[in-house]
C-alpha cells in the first residue's frame, strides 16, 4: 500500500490566516461594529481601502488584537510558551507553531472553522478511536464489550485527555482573545456555578431517543452510540455549518468545560500531527502518548453472579461442567477460616481463588476462570494499520472471539 | 544727605494721600511736597551744627552734652562704601612703597594705630596652603599624552611599538622603563620603529627579537636608542666631575632639564590634536604577540609604556593574569565593548539564547498587569472597572 500524499489534500482541514485575507476582514468588521466609535461609513471606506491590495493583511493595524477572536498567527513564532510546549511533546518539526497554535484554539473562543482546532480535533479524534479499538481487539480478543467502551473511554477518554493536557503543561486562558498568548489553551469558559450536563442530550444519532424507558443493549451502543458506548449528538449537515455562527447566533458561541476544552486540543494535536508528519508519526505518537499509560483491564471487570457465567460459559465451549474442589482450607472452626477453591473442567483446572468462605472462594475461582478466558491475548499482536507500513507482510486474519456470554 | 533730613519723614503722611489711588514710591516722593519743616530748618543750613545736635544741646542745656558725637550710629553703609572708594587707591600708594621705608613709616608722626583689623594688610596665609601663590612643584605634567585610543588598530600600533623599544632596550641591557622619558617619537623615528618586525626567537624571549629591514634603519635605532635615559646620566656625570658643586646644583640641573623637557611637551601638544601614530596603518606583522610577559620587570616596562602611549590602564588582578602581549590585547579589546548596564540588553546581545525559541526576552519588567493580558484576564477586569464607573 503506497503512502497518501498528505500534503495536497489536506490544504482544507489547514488554512492560514494570511490566505484568508477576505474572512479576517470581515471578521474584523464584525468585531469593530460593536467596539469602535467611528462612523459606518468611513469604516466601510477604510476596509474597501484596505481589501483593495491582495495583501491587505499586513496592513491592519487599525485593529487592535484585543478586536481579534484568537491570537494571530504571527504571534506563534514570538510565543515562547507555545515553542516550549512544541519541544515538550516532542513534536516532529514539521508540524508549524502556526499548527500548534490552532489546535489549541477551541470553537467556543474562535468560531470561524479556518481558526479553530474543530477540524483537526475530528481527524484526530477519529484516529484515536481506530487506533485504541484495534489495539484493544487484537490484544484482547474476547473482552466483552462493556470492557473495550469501559478501556476505550480510559485510553482515548476525554478525562484521560484532559489528564494529558495537563501533564503536557497547557494552561488555560483565562478568556480567549487576540492579545492572549497563543501557548495558552482558549476556550470560551463556563459561568461559575453553570452544570454542564444538567439536561439530558437531545438530537443523538440513537432512534426513539424520547423514550426513556426502553432497554438499551450494549449491542445497540456498538451502532448507535460513539465509541465510549454513549450517546453522541448527531452531527449536523454541511449545510447547516455556517462559517461563522457568531453571526447566525447573537448569543455567540456555547461556552465549554476545561475538560471538553483539553480533550478537544489533545485531538487536534493528534490530527495535525497526522496531517503534517504523517501517519508513522501519528501512530508513534499514540504509541508514545496513549499506549505507553498504565490501564490493568483485569480490573474492569464486574460479574454479578460468576459461577453462572462460567456455566454458560463452559456449555458455550463444549467444556466439562465446571466443578469446584477444596484445594486446602485452614482453620474452619477459628475465627479466621481460609478455603482455596479450585474450578475443574474435567482434569483442567480454570481458575484458583482463596476466602473466608466456601462460596466466596468459590466465587473468586470462578471470576479468576473467567478472567483467564477473557483476557486472553495473542503472543504476536498485530493490528491492521500495521499493514499501511510500507514492506508489510501479507495479511493474516487475526482472532476475535464471540465476545461475552450472554445470560 | 543731610543729617537733619533724616530725622524727617521722608513720605508724604497717610492722611495727605488719597485712600482709594495707589500711588508707587517714587510717584509719590516726586509728588511730595518740600517738607514744610525742613525747609525751616534749612534757613539755617549755613550752621555748621546740625539740628539734632542743636535739639541735643537744648535738651541738656549745655553747649557740650555727653554722649557720642552722632548719637545715630554715624554714616550710612552707603556712605562709608563711596568714601572708602575714594580713598582706596589713596591707600595703595603706601603699599607700594619699599619695605625699607617701613622704618620710617613707623617713625612717622602721622602713623595712627588701627582700632579694627578692616583695612589692614594681611601678613602671612595663617597655615592655609590655598593662600600661597602657585609654585612650580604645583604644575601638574601629565605622565601620558591624556588621550585614550580605542581603535584597534592604534592599539595595536601601540603594541607593536612597545615591544619595538622594549626588545631593542632588552637588547642594548639598558634599563626598560627609561622608554618612558620619551612620550612621543618624532615621525622619523617612529616610522623607522614601524618598519621592524619582531619575531621571537623561541618561547617568547625578548632579546634580539627585533627583525630590522635593512641596516640603515638599524644603525638609526640603536644610535637613537642609546640616547633615551642618557640625558640624566650625562647630567649626572657632568656633575660628578664637577666635583665641587653641590648636590642641590645637581638637582636644579635636573629640575632645569625637566623643564625643559616639559617646555618641549607643551610645544608638542597642539591646540588641534594630531591623528594618533601620524595616522599609520596597522602594522601586518603580528610576531609581537607571542612575546611572553612572565618575567615581571619586562611586563612592568611593557605595561608602563604601554598605558602611556594609550590611556589604558590596568588593575592589579589583570596584572597578575597577564603572560603574554596576546593577553594585553585581548584585555584593552575587551574593555571596548563594556558589558551592558541593564540586563535586558546584556541578554539581547547573548547569541545563544537569541536561538532558543522558548526564551522570551523583554526590554521592561514583566508586572502582574503584562500576566493578566497574556492570560486574557486585563480585558475583563477593564470592562468590570469600566461597568462599575471606578475608572
Amino acid at each position: 500500500m503506497k503512502r497518501l500524499q498528505l500534503q495536497r489534500w489536506s490544504s482544507s482541514a489547514l488554512s492560514s490566516r494570511a490566505r484568508t485575507g477576505g474572512r479576517l476582514q470581515r471578521h474584523l468588521y464584525s468585531g469593530t461594529r460593536l467596539q469602535s466609535t467611528n462612523s459606518y461609513s468611513l469604516q466601510d471606506q477604510s476596509l474597501g481601502q484596505q481589501l483593495a491590495p491582495p495583501s491587505a493583511t499586513s496592513d491592519v493595524p487599525k485593529f487592535t488584537k484585543r478586536q481579534l477572536p484568537s491570537p494571530p498567527a504571527e504571534a506563534a513564532r514570538e510565543s515562547a510558551k507555545l515553542a516550549a510546549l512544541h519541544a515538550r511533546l516532542y513534536l516532529p518539526s514539521r508540524l508549524p507553531l502556526e499548527t500548534l497554535a490552532r489546535c489549541l484554539v477551541d470553537a467556543s473562543a474562535d468560531p470561524s472553522a479556518q481558526f479553530n482546532n474543530q477540524s483537526l480535533a475530528v481527524l484526530g479524534n477519529d484516529l484515536l478511536s481506530n487506533y485504541a479499538s484495534e489495539h484493544l481487539i487484537c490484544t484482547y480478543p474476547r473482552l466483552p464489550l462493556t470492557v473495550i467502551f469501559a478501556a476505550m473511554y480510559a485510553y482515548v477518554g476525554p478525562k484521560t485527555l484532559l489528564a494529558m493536557s495537563r501533564e503536557w503543561g497547557v494552561e488555560h486562558a483565562a478568556a480567549p482573545g487576540g492579545e492572549v498568548d497563543p501557548g495558552l489553551l482558549q476556550y470560551k469558559r463556563l459561568d461559575p456555578g453553570a452544570k454542564p450536563d444538567a439536561e439530558p442530550l437531545v438530537g443523538t444519532t440513537r432512534p426513539n431517543e424520547d423514550q426513556t424507558t426502553w432497554r438499551r443493549s450494549i449491542t445497540s451502543s456498538v451502532v448507535y452510540d460513539n465509541e465510549f458506548g454513549d450517546p453522541e449528538r448527531a452531527a449536523s449537515p454541511p449545510a447547516e455549518l455556517s462559517d461563522e455562527p457568531f453571526l447566525m447566533n447573537d448569543k455567540g458561541p456555547a461556552p465549554v468545560t476545561p475538560e471538553a476544552a483539553s480533550a478537544t486540543f489533545a485531538r487536534a494535536v493528534m490530527g495535525a500531527i497526522y496531517l503534517h508528519a504523517g501517519r508513522p508519526a501519528a501512530k508513534r505518537f499514540f504509541e508514545q502518548h496513549f499506549l505507553s499509560r498504565q490501564l490493568d483491564i483485569s480490573k474492569m471487570f464486574n460479574f454479578q453472579q460468576p459461577a453462572r457465567d462460567l456455566t454458560r460459559l463452559c456449555a458455550r465451549e463444549n467444556y466439562d461442567e465446571p466443578v469446584a474442589k477444596i484445594i486446602s482450607e485452614t482453620g474452619r472452626r477459628s475465627r479466621t477460616p481460609v478455603f482455596v477453591v479450585g474450578i475443574f473442567s474435567g482434569v483442567d483446572k480454570l481458575g484458583e481463588g482463596t476466602g473466608a468462605s466456601l462460596s466466596e472462594a468459590r466465587a473468586r475461582a470462578s471470576v479468576a476462570a473467567l478472567k483467564g478466558w477473557y483476557l486472553y491475548s495473542p503472543l504476536e499482536v498485530r493490528v491492521p494499520s500495521a499493514m499501511e507500513e510500507d514492506g508489510a507482510a501479507p495479511w493474516k486474519p487475526v482472532y476475535v472471539d464471540l465476545g461475552e456470554v450472554i445470560v | 544727605m543731610r543729617s537733619s533730613l533724616r530725622l524727617l519723614n521722608l513720605e508724604a503722611p497717610a492722611s495727605q494721600r488719597s485712600r482709594n489711588l495707589y500711588v508707587c514710591s517714587v510717584c509719590r516722593h516726586e509728588a511730595r511736597p518740600r517738607p514744610f519743616v525742613a525747609r525751616q530748618f534749612l534757613r539755617h543750613a549755613s550752621d555748621s551744627t546740625p539740628i539734632t545736635e542743636r535739639v541735643r544741646r537744648k535738651l541738656w542745656g549745655t553747649d557740650n552734652p555727653p554722649g557720642l558725637k552722632d548719637p545715630y550710629g554715624g554714616e550710612g553703609v552707603f556712605e562709608r562704601k563711596f568714601k572708602r572708594g575714594q580713598s582706596a587707591p589713596q591707600e595703595n600708594e603706601p603699599e607700594a612703597a619699599t619695605e625699607a621705608a617701613e622704618d620710617a613709616v613707623s617713625e612717622d608722626s602721622s602713623y595712627e594705630p588701627a582700632t579694627t583689623w578692616e583695612g589692614l594688610q594681611r601678613v602671612g596665609h595663617l597655615g592655609t596652603w590655598s593662600d600661597l601663590p602657585p609654585t612650580k612643584a604645583d604644575a601638574y605634567t601629565s605622565f601620558s599624552l591624556n588621550r585614550r585610543l580605542t581603535k584597534p588598530v592604534h592599539l595595536s600600533l601601540a603594541a607593536h611599538q612597545t615591544a619595538v623599544e622594549l626588545s631593542l632596550l632588552h637588547t642594548l641591557k639598558k634599563p626598560l622603563t627609561n622608554i618612558c622619558d620619551v612620550i612621543e617619537h618624532e615621525q622619523p623615528v617612529f616610522k623607522l620603529i614601524r618598519n621592524c618586525k619582531i619575531q621571537p626567537k623561541s618561547s617568547g624571549q625578548w632579546d634580539s627579537a627585533v627583525v630590522y629591514p635593512d641596516k640603515e634603519t638599524e644603525e638609526a635605532l640603536v644610535y637613537i636608542f642609546e640616547q633615551i635615559g642618557g640625558a640624566q646620566e650625562a647630567a649626572a656625570e657632568v656633575a660628578t666631575e664637577v666635583a665641587p658643586e653641590t648636590a642641590e646644583d645637581a638637582e636644579l640641573a635636573e629640575i632645569e632639564a625637566a623643564e625643559a623637557e616639559d617646555a618641549e611637551f607643551e610645544e608638542e601638544v597642539p591646540t588641534t590634536p594630531s591623528p594618533p601614530f601620524f595616522g599609520y596603518r596597522d602594522v601586518k606583522d603580528k610576531g609581537y604577540l607571542d612575546l611572553s610577559l612572565n618575567d615581571p620587570i619586562t611586563k612592568f616596562a611593557f605595561l608602563k609604556r604601554f598605558s602611556q602611549l594609550t590611556g589604558h590602564f590596568f588593575p592589579d588582578p589583570v596584572i597578575h593574569q597577564i603572560s603574554s602581549v596576546q593577553h594585553v590585547m585581548k584585555h584593552v579589546l575587551a574593555e571596548q565593548n563594556p558589558k551592558p548596564k541593564k540586563l535586558a540588553d546584556f541578554l539581547v546581545a547573548d547569541a545563544s539564547l537569541q536561538s532558543l525559541p522558548n526564551v522570551k526576552i523583554f526590554a521592561k519588567k514583566q508586572k502582574p498587569s503584562h500576566k493578566d493580558e497574556e492570560l486574557g484576564r486585563k480585558k475583563l477586569i477593564d470592562a468590570e472597572l469600566r461597568e462599575r464607573g471606578l475608572v
